[in-house]
């Protein structure tokens, strides 16, 4: 650190000048680096100000199936090149941005609950306050001002990273490569934006997803009690979207 | 299966809301009437408006650099400093839950007296200056009636460096009594038993460390200066092929992610330590250079010491195989100097917690990685205090000149008389050097010498005990953001105590939102909260080069609360009687601009960045290898026996170096002979005045491991009960936190399946805990009543040590606001005019505390604490937390 006062400092000057042109964004979630500290779930909550019992990241406790220890895995949005909520939507409410993030438009979100039954990641939540559908959008307010989204630049380990997974030259896309990032529930066939390094079977196995769930086999909930029934209490086969009348 | 509960939703409409809260305008520091600004709805921070602060969080002591997004003078979310060099611009889960205590609704904005009887609830809104002056006319009576040692402050947190005993000493009070015994003195010990330095954070060199030995540590979850800590090891782990390998008795976080875990019998630790000395020692692993240059007792002895201790002996204490024991020995010793131990704090919060810790530091100095890379590093709070090793930062000083000490509780002294006659006694046999550094039962422990030599750390679990049975007294009590009502060991003794007004006559409470201990107050004075003062900052250095760091208000404070500093000099100015003197100062900026004053950059400068090191600086290996300038030699005396150099500083010898055998002349540790004092003295001294038999392993002067008594003929259906921390809490500090609180807000009893299967129950049943009294040379020891009894949620879990019952802290609130207790009556607390007491300024609040049980949720948990007996360890003082034996049984549900 130089103690140039003339130079500014990393947090100053933020703006519109510091955003990334990005192809598609994503992320790689480095699972094996995972320490389970929830910095990621808490700085998001607080930046969005998600409703309590709804979560836009959030970090499973696993049981390892072979050793007698926990496996921490964070879940989010995957941002899908094949959304099914997107599909789902009935009113086109759920929409792709240019750099590939799938984002929800919250003054077209009527309540109508499919794009939650649609996810098989189970990334998306009612805010029940709001009245409307939920979810991660990697942080337009903080990206748009190059500030990366606030669950990596809290993440005290590396394993969440952020960047262009269509850019051959960015070192996330470089990662992901190198290491053979894996898409979660790939026979989802959605193709996620979100990958993950040291991914294993069993993490997919009875995967709840996102929002809390408990009392499934393989996974336990750190407090091992019954969070809240979400809408997806509901949660039905994914409904495909009707045919458009046009 | 569990249930599924539905989620309470009470139809709340958007138009509602902003009826509610529409005219709810941020103004912040307007008192009572002021909301401080309810976002009606979400709306995105806008980064190029918002104004980053540099400030210091305050979720936990790890005390890492932060900044404060400021938008319309409301802080909007925490993000961390990338200029600070341990945390490295990461933050936890808690940081961002420090907004939610700061705009908490319930949060105390004015000082309260209390109405009704003591513990009753009832409360009254009283200005600032009616708090003080009754205080300050209470203080006066003691200070006329020559019995300011009557007056106490008790701290649970306090980061202001060194406020606190400014204020006693300038009242006349030695009384500055804290936690220290319930938190770390067992492993500060073991280290300056060893270095003279106590390296409380175990800050080794961890990103640069090959193979890491951690003995009941939780740094990934719960450790001190953690942040640091686990993400410098996640990258030698991950990016160098660092190992990890933690003995422990439940699988936490730590033992989750380490390369190898063994799950191990509470207590046992020691005995692997000692096997592994043994084995390095057998097959001449050591590195005889350092030994011999540094260790103040001949290698041949050691070697002795060590040969009952085998793999086979610790196999059978632990139940951690011998093969293992001996195979991680000789990698450690060939991983030398890159390897290093953890003890801080697993292995020392035992009856034989210092002797363990020091077993387990004896591996590092057995294979020579003390001061070097990726070993175990000493860094740099010596070299701030600029009496150890190269220069640290530059000298601060309190702008204000500070009081004299109180005098010691000499024999003849009006403080000596009021002692119990065994205390006398005790004291009176005493060194003359020792007599001169007590100060009663409370501050200096005379069974506990141990907890004064090195430092005066006091033993804070036995400050109600002694002032129940008359071994101390006092008249005002002052706890500050402490909270031994719901923490403490026994906190059902320290609620009696803190209820007794003939025992404890006028408690005094400075704190932000309402806790167990403050409801037990007569005046509550509110303080302002992490993010509304100022406090100058040093810690531990993760890269071996010292910094400072300031924390600074990101807004004034909110109501009527004040900084701590502000209260203790408005006081000391109404106490008259010479206090004003030590408090001259006005703003609070000024002063802190002052204490600074030696930083090579401007004020302005260090507050926009918040951090300060020097650059140039290089890291802080192996500082007793240093050697003494010449320069400083020239005027040193030097003490032909023990070969050591020392100045004149303040009218006491302080030592600047030490000639070895080889003719050199280095800085040496800060231990008194200035080696690694591998045999100390002070364990066999301690052993005599306090009063243990002869024979007592306590009073080993080497490292070394015993049974603790209470573990000795444990019954087959007994087991050990221990307690643990959540990376998503702090202590008892963190429920007023909706979001941390959502992550954890009840804790289970942890279980292994064969036990639980033995026992005929499931996860979610209920078991019965019964806790016996500790064995030993303790506190009420041996006696048949138990301690206490619960009934709780039984959790099974894999990696439990079979014949340990683990059930996590924070849990169980009665205070601490809405969150903290969300199954209270709701509606406002009677006399509480916090900022928002219909609680409609927070969208979550209370509607959305799902996990509340008239929500159909768990509930908020069980206090478990009044089932910990009080059990400090001889000599030294420690809370043994680890140590407690349990029956269980299945509870049938009726």
């Amino acid at each position: 650190m130089k103690f140039d006062p003339s130079a500014p400092l990393p947090w100053e000057n933020l703006g519109p000048h510091l955003a990334k042109p990005r192809k598609r964004v994503g992320m790689v979630i480095d699972q094996v680096r995972c320490v389970g500290c929830h910095a990621c779930s808490i700085a998001c909550k607080t930046e969005h100000d998600v409703q309590l019992g709804g979560f836009r990241i959030r970090t499973h406790y696993l049981d390892h199936p072979e050793r007698p220890v926990h496996g921490f895995l964070p879940m989010m949005c995957m941002h899908c090149q094949d959304a099914p909520c997107i599909t789902a939507c009935p009113n086109d409410a759920i929409v792709r941005l240019d750099d590939g993030r799938v984002e929800i438009s919250k003054s077209d979100c009527d309540m109508d609950t499919r794009c939650v039954s649609a996810c098989p990641y189970g990334a998306i939540h009612i805010d029940r306050q709001q009245m409307k559908a939920d979810k991660c959008n990697f942080c337009v307010p903080r990206t748009d001002v190059g500030l990366e989204p606030a669950c990596v630049e809290a993440c005290p380990t590396g394993t969440l990273l952020f960047g262009d997974l269509d850019d051959p030259e960015d070192p996330v896309a470089i990662l992901a490569a190198a290491k053979g990032a894996q898409a979660m529930k790939a026979a989802a066939g959605t193709r996620p934006s979100v990958v993950y390094i040291g991914l294993e079977s069993w993490m997919e196995k009875d995967n709840p997803g996102v929002q809390l769930q408990s009392g499934e086999s393989g996974v336990i909930y750190e407090q091992g009690d019954a969070p809240p029934a979400h809408v997806g209490e509901t949660r039905k086969k994914p409904t495909t979207r009707p045919e458009p009348e046009n | 299966m569990t249930p599924r509960v539905p989620f309470p939703f009470t139809p709340f409409t958007r138009r509602d809301w902003i009826k509610l809260t529409g005219a709810a305008a941020l103004t912040p520091g307007l008192g009572a009437a002021a909301s401080p600004g309810p976002t009606a709805f979400y709306r995105p921070i806008d980064y190029t408006k918002a104004k980053a602060i540099p400030t210091i969080c305050f979720g936990c002591t790890t005390q890492c650099g932060v900044l404060g997004w400021v938008e319309d003078g409301r802080v909007r979310r925490i993000s961390g400093n990338p200029l600070d060099p341990n945390s490295r611009g990461r933050i936890c889960a808690k940081a961002n839950g420090v907004i939610d205590l700061t705009y908490y609704p319930e949060r105390i904005l004015h000082p309260l007296r209390r109405t009704g009887p003591r513990g009753s609830g009832q409360w009254e809104r009283i200005t600032w200056d009616e708090a003080l002056d009754e205080i300050a006319a209470r203080m006066r009576k003691l200070k006329e009636e020559d019995r300011a040692h009557h007056l106490a402050v008790q701290v649970g947190r306090d980061k202001t460096q060194g406020l606190m005993q400014r204020f006693l000493h300038a009242f006349g009070s030695p009384q500055q009594l804290n936690r220290r015994a319930i938190c770390s003195s067992n492993p500060r010990v073991a280290n300056m038993s060893y270095f003279g330095e106590s390296v409380d954070w175990d800050t080794g060199d961890y990103e640069q460390s090959k193979l890491i030995l951690n003995f009941g540590a939780n740094p990934m979850e719960a450790h001190q200066g953690g942040m640091g800590a686990l993400q410098r090891i996640q990258k030698a782990r991950c990016d160098k092929g660092a190992r990890l390998v933690t003995f422990e008795v439940r699988p936490s976080a730590t033992a989750s992610v380490s390369d190898e875990f063994f799950p191990v019998r509470a207590g046992t630790d020691g005995a692997i330590a000692m096997a592994m000395a043994h084995v390095i020692v057998k097959n001449q692993l050591h590195d005889a250079d350092f030994w011999d240059r540094w260790c103040n007792m001949p290698f041949a002895d050691i070697e002795k010491h060590l040969e009952p201790f085998t793999p086979a002996f610790a196999e059978a204490e632990s139940g951690v195989p011998a093969a293992d024991i001996e195979r991680l020995a000789i990698e450690f010793a060939k991983a030398a100097p890159h390897c290093l131990t953890l003890i801080n704090r697993g292995i020392t919060k035992h009856y034989n917690g210092a002797h363990a810790g020091r077993a387990a530091r004896l591996l590092d100095i057995l294979v020579g990685n003390i001061g070097r890379p990726g070993g175990f590093t000493m860094t740099t709070r010596s070299a701030w205090k600029g009496g150890w090793g190269q220069d640290g930062l530059p000298e601060t000083e309190f702008p204000s000149p500070a009081p004299p000490a109180p005098p010691a509780w000499l024999p003849g002294t009006t403080m000596f008389a009021e002692l119990p006659e065994s205390v006398q006694a005790r004291v009176k046999a005493f060194p003359k050097s020792w007599q001169e550094k007590y100060f009663g039962e409370l501050y200096t422990p005379s069974e506990y010498p141990l907890s004064w030599q090195w430092q005066v750390m006091r033993v804070g679990q036995l400050v109600y005990p002694y002032l129940k049975e008359g071994r101390a007294k006092l008249d005002t009590y002052i706890s500050y953001t402490f909270n031994s009502a719901y923490n403490y060991p026994e906190a059902s003794l320290a609620r009696e105590v803190l209820l007794d007004e003939t025992l404890l006559p006028f408690h005094i409470a400075i704190d932000v939102v309402m806790s167990e201990t403050s409801a037990l107050a007569d005046i509550i004075l509110p303080e302002a909260a992490a993010f509304e003062r100022w406090d100058p900052q040093v810690t531990n250095a993760y890269d071996l080069i010292p910094f400072t760091a300031i924390r600074q208000p990101l807004h004034p404070p909110l109501g009527e609360a004040r900084s701590v500093l502000r209260i203790f000099r408005d006081l000391a100015r109404r106490v008259g009687h010479g206090m004003d003197a030590y408090f001259a100062f006005e703003e609070e900026e000024e002063f802190y601009k002052g204490w600074f004053k030696n930083l090579p950059i401007t004020w302005e400068e260090f507050k926009r960045r918040g951090i300060w090191y020097d650059e140039k600086r290089s890291k802080d290996y192996e500082l007793h290898e240093q050697p003494v300038p010449e320069s400083e030699l020239a005027g040193a005396a030097f003490d032909e026996k023990t070969g050591i150099y020392s100045v004149e500083k303040k009218g006491k010898a302080s030592a600047i170096g030490v000639k070895l055998a080889d003719g050199s002349v280095v800085r040496g540790f800060p231990s008194r002979s200035r080696k690694v004092e591998v045999m100390q003295d002070l364990f066999v001294q301690g052993a005599k005045y306090a009063g243990l038999p002869a024979d007592d392993p306590c009073g080993n002067p080497l490292p070394t491991y015993f049974k603790v008594p209470s573990h000795v003929d444990m019954k087959e259906d007994e087991f050990h009960w221990v307690t643990f921390k959540w990376n998503a809490h702090t202590q008892s500090r963190s429920n007023y936190s909706k979001r941390l609180a959502e992550i954890i807000h009840t804790n289970p009893i942890w279980m292994h399946p064969d036990a639980g299967k033995k026992l005929g129950v499931k996860s979610g049943d209920t078991i019965e805990v019964t806790v016996k009294r500790p064995k030993g040379n303790t506190y009420r020891a041996g006696e048949e009543k138990p301690v206490g009894t619960i009934r709780h949620k039984v959790l099974l879990r894999r990696g439990m040590h079979p014949r340990v019952l683990a059930c996590s802290h924070h849990c169980g609130h009665t205070q601490m606001g809405i969150v903290g207790n969300p199954d209270r009556p709701e509606g406002p607390v009677p006399g509480i005019e916090g900022m928002d007491p219909a609680l409609l300024t927070d969208r979550d609040l209370p509607n959305n505390l799902w996990w509340a049980r008239k929500r159909g949720g768990p509930g908020n948990g069980m206090a478990i604490n009044d089932t910990f007996p009080i059990d400090p360890t001889p000599l030294i003082g420690t809370q043994n937390w680890f140590d407690c034996v349990a029956t269980v049984k299945k509870v049938t549900p009726v």
